[in-house]
């Protein structure tokens, strides 16, 4: 008891002594983050501003000491180069439709795969293969077993002649992408079905709402964060698209099918021209990031969803 | 509706997901039939169903030397995805169980880096790598495999701790464990299946990257996707013998993933949602 | 010997509208008391708790265990052991290893660690199910891990947050008696948190209720309900709560209805709140002294019967306990009397403390 009236005088002390523990105790809590954040500055960041530096630059890699600054001069030609604009309009084009398609069939596929039947595990497993392919090895088989104007399946299940690859270059590159890409998104579409809670259809069922009905106002809703999170992380992957690209079309017929990636991959190893490659790859993050901020802040609006239900 | 038409409507679905599973994978099926065909069988119209079955495309690839290729992208791909865990664990372990302030700001970086497109970074790697005599090294793509999953194995793990319930970690604490044995031996254990379909994405996704290697190796460091590019100009001449080699290529990570497709749902959905 | 004090102890979360979550506890239990603490939800009942074991700082005061001051020490140096609301056990783990997971951590040989496993197992009826893990257990039986794991330990404290709310209703009263007989045997100083005022009752030395983080009264279970402090404590303990009104004072008394009702101490002049519990009130023949009632409700339990209803011309509900064999019916009308205004509550209806409190 005697402890218990002394202790108010010894209060003072302790109090300060809380704060710097506070402070040192803080540090030992982002430790552990500390080298996980160095090493992605170091990969992705560092190389990213050494990217801006050279966007500065007139610069090519055959002409050795051709390097010197100039402005804005790389960005301006970039903004009049119409092979650019051209691929920047390929991307977009890309990125929306796989991803629209993709996610489209994925959720198809999810449904029909989420009830119990025969082999169920079987579908799964052959539904999920595409994904597991290596893109390189997709594509190349794509273009030869598929595409191919003489012996390629396609034509031949048909009954019809057409040179897929030349006349429909960019439709032939999003086929190999969306078939790449729609098993991922099942998987991610099947999860969410899964987590739906059962009680909640039974309750939709009791109200006397009819299987679309449900679908539309029970299902899709909950699968909304599913859904967010498919398209962007589909997006990441698929703006970034290059294997099918480079395999399937390089880039033709001409420049039809060619993509930023793979416009900027032309001009850095093949034209060596590297202030107009890093300029574009500059302007390419910045388009990317407006996009992303946008995606970003639905995704995080989804974290505090979850958040608010944990 | 009767249980009769009921009954058969439930048997047509089934028909219809097994018809269109098999459509949707045909490629592949098309693939492995090739595989075993002689080239003459492979490039036909008709195409050819009927064949004498051979090994012949299977010893040529390997002959051709596939298995440096191969040998290279199990160490690329084995020693990223440790890297990734090695710096992952720690850093998923800090956003989610011991968060301080500018924790979200972090996690938001880490995201951010995933918008990075790789193309933005590739001349000053490539110029970086060539100064420093990295090019065709498998350790350069080791390092940037890694640094090209952290964000989003960072962002999958941290969920997966968030399901650690805290008053397990407390339990421990009072239990008198200090961090590193609350670390390694309470919390590992219970996140164990989550880190696995973490590590799963990782091995995936640098089995399977194109990009990188292609443009910053060649034939002493190449992956197997690198290997493939040498079919580029093949022209419908060899058919048989890339279709062996796009599945000796694909093989590894095929099998990796049916037999734990399902860690593979749930880490996505994981990384999803919580 | 050990005692734990808290001296002025205080949690503070910060913000822009800093949460006083406990404030200034000062509270001393004595070496092997079994001391609950009490509140309803958001009362800082558990953060108390939580600032014992060393889980949540401690921002204000102090507080020692023993005659050590352990304010700042970590939990693993303040020799307590926790049982947790959840249970909080290792899924990976055996029961066996869940038991021995912090004798291993202090280095302790493998034949003691298994002998002291063993021990615990015993008197806890865990024996039969040392190698299961978590998963394959009955929710009882993970409490009594829980336990078992707190045991082990010898601690000089343990620490129990709500150990009891995941079990059913049979499962909890019949656990109540084996904690508090295991505690007794033990003789191991004991804080348990709880928002059940009967495990409160029933199984404390001591209790304390707690309200929005200010200790409002600790005394042992009969105290705190024949006496208790004020207002929030009177209404707090007791099922069905007490009856509390607010009314003029008349002479030496208050009126209820026609009913006079002599209070036991003496007030001054103006209003009091009066506390009358249901089985101080009872139902009585048309003829006797008494007040009317309007019944609204009637709760059968059997032995008892608890009658709702409104008193003529006053907004507040009473509540009285009848016979279960011969209770009123609903919408009727029935007469009620105080049987001994020695056992009506006073309080001052400004302060809400009791009057003629020693």
């Amino acid at each position: 008891m005697t402890a218990l009236i002394e202790a108010p005088q010894s209060s003072e002390p302790p109090a300060t002594r809380t704060r710097t523990q506070a402070r040192s105790a803080a540090w030992k809590r982002r430790a552990p983050l500390l080298p996980a954040l160095l090493f992605t500055i170091a990969v992705t960041q560092v190389p990213f501003l050494v990217t801006v530096f050279y966007s500065f630059q007139s610069w090519n890699m055959v002409r050795p000491g051709s390097q010197h600054f100039v402005g804005f001069d790389n960005y301006v030609d970039v903004f009049t180069d119409s092979v650019f604009l051209q691929a920047l309009g390929n991307t977009v084009t890309i990125t929306v439709v796989c991803v629209l398609v993709a996610m489209l069939l994925g959720l198809g596929l999810a449904l029909l795969l989420d009830r119990k039947f025969l082999g169920r595990g079987i579908v799964r497993t052959l539904l999920i293969t595409p994904f597991l392919i290596l893109p390189a090895a997709g594509a190349l088989l794509w273009k030869t077993t598929m595409f191919d104007p003489s012996y390629g399946l396609l034509n031949w299940a048909f009954g019809i002649e057409v040179e897929w690859l030349s006349d429909y270059p960019l439709a032939a590159v999003m086929t190999q992408i969306v078939w790449q890409w729609t098993p991922f998104m099942m998987l991610l579409i099947l999860a969410g079905l899964q987590a739906q809670s059962r009680e909640v259809l039974e309750a939709a069922q009791v109200d006397g709402a009819g299987r679309w009905r449900t679908f539309v106002s029970i299902t899709l809703p909950q699968l909304s964060r599913y859904l967010q999170l498919a398209v962007l992380l589909g997006a990441i992957y698929i703006v970034n698209s290059f294997d099918a690209i480079y395999l399937m079309t390089q880039g033709g017929p001409g420049t039809a099918s060619t993509n930023l990636p793979y416009y900027i991959y032309q001009r850095a190893f093949e034209g060596f021209d590297v202030g107009q490659s890093s300029a574009m790859g500059v302007v390419v993050v910045a388009m990317t990031l407006i996009v992303a901020t946008f995606a970003l802040r639905l995704m995080f609006r989804a974290f505090d969803v979850s958040r608010g239900v944990k | 509706m009767t249980a009769r038409t009921n009954r058969l409507g439930r048997s047509a679905l089934t028909g219809l997901t097994w018809l269109v599973a098999l459509l949707f994978v045909f490629p592949v099926i098309w693939m492995v039939v090739t595989s075993f065909k002689h080239e003459v069988d492979a490039a036909t119209d008709p195409p050819t169903f009927a064949f004498a079955p051979t090994l012949e495309q299977f010893t040529t690839i390997l002959d051709r030397g596939f298995l440096p290729y191969l040998a290279n992208s199990a160490f690329v791909t084995v020693l990223s995805t440790a890297l990734v865990l090695l710096l992952g664990v720690p850093a998923a372990y800090a956003l989610s169980l011991a968060p301080v302030k500018q924790t979200s700001n972090a996690l938001g970086f880490f995201l951010s880096t995933k918008m990075l497109p790789i193309v933005a970074a590739i001349i000053p790697l490539y110029i970086i790598s060539q100064n420093l005599g990295m090019l065709d090294n498998v350790w350069a793509l080791i390092v940037l495999y890694a640094g090209m999953n952290l964000p989003l194995a960072v962002w999958m793990m941290r969920s997966f701790f968030l399901e650690v319930p805290t008053e397990m970690i407390e339990a421990a604490r009072v239990d008198g464990a200090k961090l590193p044995t609350v670390l390694y031996r309470v919390i590992l254990p219970v996140v164990a299946p989550g880190i696995a379909a973490t590590a799963l994405i990782c091995v995936i996704f640098s089995w399977t990257e194109f990009f990188y290697a292609v443009n910053l190796t060649a034939a002493q460091a190449g992956t197997v996707p690198v290997f493939l590019v040498g079919f580029i100009t093949s022209e419908g001449l060899f058919w048989a013998q890339l279709s062996a080699a796009a599945l000796l290529a694909s093989l590894p990570v095929m099998i990796v993933g049916w037999i734990a497709q399902n860690h593979l749902v749930r880490g996505l959905s994981m990384g999803a949602v919580k | 010997m050990a005692q734990v004090a808290y001296a002025g102890a205080s949690r503070v979360y910060p913000g822009a509208h800093s949460v006083r979550a406990v404030d200034g506890l000062d509270l001393c239990i004595g070496d092997g008391e079994f001391l609950v603490l009490v509140g309803p939800s958001g009362s800082g009942k558990s953060t108390a708790l939580r600032m014992a074991a060393g889980l949540e700082d401690v921002d204000e005061g102090s507080i020692s265990i023993g005659d050590r001051d352990v304010t700042h020490l970590p939990p693993k140096d303040r020799d307590i052991a926790m049982v947790f609301q959840s249970y909080a056990l290792y899924p990976h783990m055996s029961v066996r290893e869940n038991m021995a997971f912090s004798l291993k951590l202090r280095g302790m040989s493998k034949s003691e660690v298994n002998a002291k496993v063993e021990e615990a197992a015993e008197l806890l009826d865990l024996t039969k199910y040392l190698d299961r893990k978590p998963k394959a257990l009955s929710g009882g039986q993970r409490q009594r891990v829980a336990m078992g794991r707190a045991i082990v330990r010898e601690p000089s404290v343990f620490l129990m947050d709500e150990p009891l709310s995941n079990l059913d209703a049979k499962l909890r009263v019949e656990t109540r008696a084996n904690i508090a007989a295991l505690q007794r045997r033990l003789g191991t100083t004991t804080i348990y948190v709880t928002h059940d005022q009967v495990e409160a009752m029933t199984m404390g030395d001591r209790v304390a209720v707690l309200r929005d983080g200010v200790l409002q009264q600790c005394a042992s279970p009969r105290e705190l309900y024949d006496t208790p402090r004020n207002v929030f404590v009177a209404g707090f303990i007791g099922s069905p709560a007490m009856n509390l009104l607010t009314l003029p004072v008349d002479g030496d008394g208050v009126k209820l209805g026609e009913l006079k009702v002599q209070l036991p101490v003496r007030v001054e002049p103006g209003e009091v709140t009066v506390g009358i519990r249901p089985e101080t009130l009872s139902l009585v023949g048309a003829a006797e002294d008494g007040f009317e009632l309007q019944v609204e409700l009637v709760e059968e339990l059997g032995a008892d019967a608890y009658v709702h209803g409104t008193l003529a011309g006053h907004a507040d509900k009473i509540v009285v306990r009848a016979d279960g064999r011969t209770p009123p019916r609903l919408g009727e009308a029935v007469r009620v009397a105080v049987r001994d205004t020695g056992e009506v509550h006073v309080f001052d209806p400004e302060s809400g403390l009791r009057i003629g409190a020693e």
